[in-house]
């Protein structure tokens, strides 16, 4: 058994000082930073808090404003993404003539540069660019200086834009959901004379579940903490700026309060933590397979 | 099942348009850097304009960009190399040995799995001062070094594979590295080559990180640079698009050349849940 | 004087010693006598004895670190040949020229003080001056400054709790641009310039009328650390303060302050060519806009671009008569935690005095250096832009000299934006957001 011990210990050694130095020791660092006024032009002068910070912070109308636009953004994409996903990997997954080309262009968006995405998009989003040309087509009234000029659009453009990215990435894991249901079940229900829409919702949708639970959580975590998007395409203005943005404004730019945007930084953390508990619980509800 | 044509041609009809929105961006920034040096981006424009590399051109003589570039390559070398060498021997000492440090150690490969990222900026960012790595390639390589979803991926794989060669290299004296390089990390190849991939795009497209870590010019990578390209004065549309496709293009290329495997990775994560 | 024994091969080393101990060494013997190695020994201690004391006794050459910003290919020489001017009049001070960028000078700046490795003498701009020091990171100067105070403007941008922390280098405004030709085409005589907001307003609305590719005015998008400074103007212009002389209450949604951003936003609604400040000044270049706030870099511009553009400079326009605009400067100031402050400032003195400072002006073509007598030069009073810019310096207000500036420039950027860019044409709402926003920021 000793003899293991250090065999295992050995082989798993750039695991345990990642683990220890570039996650462990940081997150104890910075929830004690949390705890105090560390501002990074007085370093000598922190001093311990207590919950000082975030009493501040739940009273900062900027942050109530980050958190419920991180809110909007989170409760926005994801219904749209995995249900957009789902429909994309029903359609794709019977074989076709050019299924493999459809595929993978759905696919491409997902692996590219987030930032050569926001770049893109913030030329097609500009006032006189093509989805302001085509808006107004539809009828749609485009504000004055682009999508990403205005209170009520900007945060909504970033969000499509992050859902069209997303898709094609959430679309390959229903596929592969998909592929694991038994083709069996679905012969029986043919046989049985059951409809398309019944087999989707019976058969199909129920065994899905796991894959669905995989990718709400995920996504869940990716998108809480939306920042890419916002630092390339508004800097957080025109009401974009969500949580990890505010982390990044308070604790990097004109301010450096460290601790302040460390206790923030926490609240995020507690927030992913406990949605993606409950979400968790609320899908494994354990249901017999059929 | 006998599909009426209706239902096939609305179903193509939908996959087309889907198709057109989700390559039409792209296909934009490609057209776009290879236009010339400050003409209009207008739908016109597009078809009117002539092919030139033109833009490339201009963008590497007046910017870093090559710089980016190569940095980004050179990183994502490193962190891919060290990634297989590392998470590989993590993966063979959890799945191989038993101890009782086993469990724990797998727990906190799957903690850091759901521990949001976040959260490490600020630590990250005054720990670089203390240890000295501020603004050196080292912030950029080492804290991902070991990427705990190659652990994962690989312990699996290796749980997976009989022991027996194993076992009769030890019996006639094999050395326990000779064993593990020898041996077991040729069979793990598959695997290997999905860590590989995850943990390149990962990184090629990573920029908080490098964003925060670093701050001269001529250690960003294309991420970074590109992001700062866009508030230069003197960009024009089309060189931050030549600038943009060469952030695409490996991806692209090495998606082609590894569809499977990347898709295997992906749906692996999933379904093993 | 520098004495070194180059001590280095060994071969070297055992050839000398024997020399002088008088053995062959061709014919050295396999193991030297026990007297040889003493003989060995003592006059290797002796050798470094006589080293450590002739180095002790050496001249001691002071170095001290600079950073400063002027990175570009035709500033930098400059700067290089003043610091050779200087090293040559200073033989015992080096400085080392550190370059930084604008994009992220401010983050090395606050990193190295943070970590006690910062620069002795560094360049800041003037709205941080007052953040460093109150952190305690700038070095007190005033009494080093008392002799040649009269001699420079601008000690108000880095004058902190009635102390000064930084030496002002070079100043900057803004002033009016007029496009000539716009305004003969509009009807006006070609000297013609608006001293006050009614003219101006009508001028521009006339410029603006000229045609659907002519605008009247040049207005700012939503830029950080740009818009306030050119907002800014009108607001000082129209008598309203960012405070109340006692410091106690924010006055920025004064009546007068309301009216300053109602014209502001008029401007920009009616006849405002709208982009960031490039194509603001490439519009403007290309005979688009009739009028613009600019700074003197435009100038050196439309020099260096060889423009044929027919323009004019005059004051920023007053209720009644020319009003007050923005200053701010770059200043030169010492590390509190250096250990070599006389020599930083002996350096900053001499980078002040009136020649360093006009070849500088003329490399970076600068209108306004601090140093007076450098103004009184012809180089600046030979040229009419000049000749604005410098009287416009004497009508022009800096920001408070406060640590939390920089987040007020923020706050006031978005009360300006919320009422350009948003939704409702509300103006007074954004700017009574903004004076709760600050005033919380004061109450901390």
């Amino acid at each position: 058994m000793n003899r293991s011990l250090t065999k295992v210990l050995g082989f798993a050694l750039p695991w345990s000082l990642t683990f220890l130095f570039v996650w462990l020791f940081p997150l104890v660092y910075a929830l004690v930073m949390g705890f105090t006024d560390y501002n990074l032009l007085r370093p000598d002068e922190a001093k311990w808090v207590g919950f000082q910070n975030y009493s501040t912070l739940l009273a900062d109308p900027d942050f109530i404003n980050a958190i419920k636009n991180t809110f909007i953004f989170v409760l926005g994409t994801i219904p749209a993404t995995t249900i957009m996903a789902l429909i994309m990997a029903l359609l794709v997954n019977r074989s076709f003539k050019g299924r493999g080309l459809f595929r993978s262009a759905y696919f491409l968006p997902s692996i590219t540069s987030l930032v050569v995405i926001s770049l893109i998009f913030t030329n097609l989003y500009q006032r006189g660019g093509y989805i302001a040309q085509l808006a107004s087509m539809i009828g749609i009234t485009v504000p004055e200086y682009g999508f990403l000029y205005d209170n009520a659009t900007a945060l909504y453009s970033i969000m499509a834009m992050d859902v069209w990215m997303s898709v094609g990435y959430y679309m390959l894991i229903f596929l592969a959901g998909l592929k694991s249901i038994p083709d069996e079940l679905y012969e029986v229900a043919e046989i049985s004379g059951v409809g398309y829409f019944r087999k989707l919702f019976s058969i199909t949708l129920p065994l899905l579940k796991p894959v669905a639970l995989f990718i709400l959580v995920i996504n869940t975590i990716k998108s809480f903490q939306v920042f890419v998007e916002i630092f390339v395409m508004s800097k957080g203005k025109f009401d974009t700026m969500t949580m990890v943005y505010f982390i990044y404004e308070k604790g990097f730019t004109t301010t450096l309060q460290s601790g302040y945007a460390s206790a923030a930084a926490y609240i995020l953390f507690i927030i992913i933590a406990v949605f993606s508990i409950i979400q968790f619980f609320l899908l494994r509800r354990k249901e017999p397979l059929w | 099942m006998v599909k009426s044509p209706i239902r096939a041609i609305s179903k193509y009809f939908l996959l087309l348009a889907m198709l057109t929105v989700m390559v039409f961006p792209l296909a934009w920034m490609f057209r776009v850097a290879l236009m010339p040096v400050g003409s209009s981006v207008s739908f016109d424009a597009l078809f009117e304009s002539a092919l030139t590399l033109d833009a490339f051109r201009a963008l590497f003589a007046g910017t870093n960009t090559l710089k980016y570039l190569f940095n980004s390559i050179v990183v994502g070398v490193v962190v891919v190399l060290g990634n297989i060498l590392f998470c590989f021997m993590t993966a063979y000492g959890l799945a191989r040995f038993k101890s009782i440090i086993n469990k724990p150690l797998f727990i906190s490969v799957i903690i850091v799995l759901m521990i949001p990222s976040h959260i490490l900026i600020i630590p990250l960012y005054l720990l670089s001062f203390k240890v000295g790595i501020y603004d050196t390639i080292w912030a950029l390589i080492l804290p991902w070094l070991v990427n705990p979803i190659g652990i994962f991926l690989v312990k699996q794989y290796i749980e997976n594979l009989p022991t027996s060669m194993e076992e009769a290299a030890r019996i006639d004296g094999a050395s326990e590295f000779r064993i593990l390089f020898q041996i077991v990390m040729p069979l793990c190849k598959p695997a290997l080559a999905v860590l590989a991939i995850q943990v390149f795009f990962t990184n090629w497209n990573s920029f908080l990180f490098p964003y925060i870590l670093t701050s001269k010019d001529s250690l960003k990578t294309l991420p970074v640079g590109l992001a700062h390209l866009q508030g230069h004065q003197a960009i024009d549309w089309q060189q931050l698009m030549a600038g943009s496709s060469l952030a695409v293009l490996p991806v692209l290329i090495l998606f082609v050349i590894m569809q499977r495997h990347i898709v295997s990775g992906i749906t692996a994560g999933a379904i093993k849940q | 004087m520098n004495f070194r024994i180059r001590l280095d091969s060994k071969q070297q080393k055992d050839f000398l010693i024997d020399r002088i101990s008088g053995i062959d060494i061709f014919n050295k013997p396999m193991q030297p006598p026990k007297q040889m190695i003493a003989v060995k020994q003592a006059l290797y201690a002796l050798v470094l004895s006589l080293t450590l004391f002739i180095f002790s006794h050496a001249d001691a050459v002071t170095t001290i670190e600079f950073w400063q910003f002027w990175t570009d290919a035709e500033i930098k020489p400059v700067i290089t040949e003043i610091v050779n001017d200087f090293e040559k009049q200073n033989p015992a001070i080096d400085v080392n020229v550190t370059d930084l960028t604008w994009a992220n000078g401010h983050e090395k700046i606050v990193i190295a003080l943070a970590s006690k490795s910062g620069p002795d003498v560094l360049e800041l701009g003037s709205d941080w001056v007052a953040q460093f020091a109150d952190a305690g990171h700038l070095a007190d100067i005033t009494a080093s400054t008392a002799s040649d105070s009269a001699q420079f403007r601008g000690w108000g941008l880095s004058t902190y709790n009635s102390k000064i922390y930084g030496w002002p280098w070079i100043l900057g405004t803004r002033v009016l641009f007029t496009n000539r030709d716009l305004i003969t085409k509009a009807g006006f005589d070609s000297v013609y310039h608006p001293i006050n907001f009614t003219e101006l307003k009508k001028a521009v609305y006339k410029v603006d009328s000229l045609g659907k590719s002519i605008y009247g005015w040049g207005s700012n998008t939503a830029e950080k650390h740009r818009l306030y400074k050119k907002f800014l103007p009108f607001f000082w212009s129209y008598g309203a303060r960012l405070f109340s002389d006692d410091g106690k209450y924010c006055l920025i949604a004064s009546d007068y302050a309301v009216d300053a951003l109602k014209l502001y936003k008029e401007l920009h609604d009616s006849c405002g060519y709208v982009a960031d400040q490039r194509g603001i000044e490439d519009a403007f270049l290309d005979g688009k806009i009739g009028f613009i706030i600019s700074g003197d870099w435009l100038l050196k511009r439309i020099e260096q671009e060889e423009r044929k553009i027919n323009f004019a400079t005059t004051l920023i326009p007053g209720t009644k008569f020319p009003g007050k605009s923005f200053l701010g400067g770059e200043i030169l100031c010492v590390n509190n935690a250096s250990e070599k402050k006389e020599a930083a400032l002996k350096f900053i003195k001499f980078i002040s005095v009136p020649e360093n400072q006009l070849k500088f002006c003329k490399a970076n073509r600068s209108s306004t250096p601090s140093n007076k007598q450098s103004q009184k030069n012809e180089y600046f009073t030979s040229n009419p832009h000049f000749l604005t810019f410098d009287k416009q310096i004497q009508l022009a207000i800096h920001p408070p000299v406060d640590p939390d500036w920089v987040q007020m420039e923020d706050i006031i950027e978005r009360a300006v934006e919320e009422a350009l860019f948003g939704k409702d044409d509300l103006v007074a709402e954004p700017l009574r957001t903004a004076r709760r926003k600050i005033e919380a920021l004061k109450n901390k």
